[in-house]
């Protein structure tokens, strides 16, 4: 399978469970693996009891297996930062400021924090070389859909920026007469280089999440999630990614058979509608149905972590990348 | 300085005046208008990179924001070209001479 493996899914269905327990299951069967997740709450941190930051950190007491935690806020800090730095270097101080409110105010558009994932994504894609597998925990569905339509939308907004910039450095050079220095010129235009540099950052991201990466849906059994998981798929398959399975999590569990108290007789109604919507899914989703996890009465960690990866039924064999 | 010298002067005279006529009527006007194209053309592209400017949130001044080093020129006249323009009518009508 792909080097590339997302997990997506609704709000609290237990993606960040499944891609650990799928980055564990990598891990064992002798893959160098990387798990990443864009959730800002922090949860692999809780799902294998050591902190993670920005950077890769390998997991004590597995082999081969890598965590980290990408913080949106703390990307587009740095972001921001990376600029203000590149300002002072060059532009006058009189106009630094007048700039500087631009700039502040790009940064509080609504898409500055998902541009900041996308761009922390994309450069963990490239920089993968280290590793067999990345396994990709992210942001609830809306959020991620957006983010992995952006390559298409930006390849084409790029290209028309630098039309525009070509077409006034043109005329700009044709407007200089004789010995006249023409306003701009068109080698070595920083702008024409650093908008053509996104383009190429842009180009991989889109070459990347088309070819080398699958992506996989995790739902619980209760409408919201269907209804969710239905719109993503078809979401997901618009924009020309096709979703390889379906991961069914917090499955109740059935009572013994000779079990008749009121709990048990709840328990057992739940699992009959559970087992209803699980037969809808087989029967009228098309992507396949790869794993029925268990509701765990206590959190999912240690060794129940291990549990959860014997569910999975997710191949873990990796294809080399094709875009690096 | 004999005739064949004078009317040499007198022409090279003749030259000069007439080619700045030409450039003061001519070329120079319609160069004039090139650079005002150029700068219309900038001013769109500049619109592009940064509608938030006006009120106009853009998905993707993240990005553009990365070029603003670069622009220092091109911010500032593009300001300037902002504040100083009545209408788009009277813009391009200036790129013409009657």
């Amino acid at each position: 399978m792909e080097p590339f493996v997302f997990f997506g899914g609704k709000g609290g269905v237990g993606k960040t469970t499944v891609s650990c327990a799928y980055g564990l299951k990598c891990a064992r069967d002798g893959h160098r693996t990387l798990v990443v997740s864009t959730d800002p709450a922090h949860s692999v941190t809780d799902v294998f009891d050591q902190s993670f930051d920005d950077s890769p950190r390998s997991v004590e007491g597995i082999d081969g297996l890598d965590a980290m935690q990408i913080d949106p806020e703390d990307e587009v800090t740095r972001h921001l930062d990376e600029i203000r730095q590149n300002l002072s270097e060059q532009v006058s101080a009189s106009m630094v400021n007048e700039i500087n409110r631009q700039l502040e105010m790009a940064h509080g558009t609504p898409g500055a924090y998902e541009s900041a994932l996308f761009d922390r994504f994309v450069d963990v894609m490239r920089d993968a070389d280290d590793y067999d597998r990345v396994v990709f925990d992210t942001a609830p569905s809306g959020s991620t859909l957006r983010l992995l339509g952006l390559p298409d939308l930006l390849e084409g907004w790029i290209d028309r920026l630098m039309y525009k910039r070509r077409t006034s450095i043109d005329l700009f050079e044709k407007a200089a007469v004789g010995n006249n220095e023409p306003r701009r010129v068109m080698d070595g235009d920083p702008v024409l280089r650093r908008l053509e540099e996104r383009k190429e950052f842009f180009e991989f991201a889109g070459s990347a999440l088309h070819d080398d990466a699958a992506f996989f849906l995790v739902l619980n059994p209760d409408e919201l999630s269907l209804n969710e998981t239905r719109r993503s798929i078809d979401d997901l398959r618009e924009k020309g990614f096709a979703v390889r399975g379906l991961v069914a999590n917090k499955l109740t569990p059935s009572p013994d058979p000779d079990e008749n108290g009121r709990g048990a007789r709840y328990l057992r109604e739940r699992v009959e509608t559970e087992e209803e919507r699980l037969e809808t899914i087989r029967s009228e989703f098309e992507p396949p149905l790869v794993a029925e996890i268990g509701w765990r009465s206590a959190e999912v960690k240690g060794d129940l972590l291990d549990d959860v990866a014997a569910e999975l039924d997710v191949e873990t064999a990796v294809e080399p990348p094709t875009h690096v | 300085m004999d005739l064949a010298d004078r009317i040499e002067s007198f022409r090279q005279t003749l030259e000069e005046w007439l080619r700045g006529l030409y450039h003061g009527m001519i070329s120079h006007p319609a160069y004039e208008k090139i650079e005002k194209e150029a700068e219309d053309a900038e001013d769109a592209f500049m619109l592009a990179c940064f509608p938030d400017a006006f009120g106009i949130p853009s998905p993707v001044s993240y990005y553009t924001a990365e070029l603003l080093p670069y622009l220092e020129d091109e911010f500032e006249s593009w300001e300037r070209r902002l504040w100083d323009r009545g209408t788009y009518l009277e813009r391009k009508g200036q790129q013409y001479h009657f």
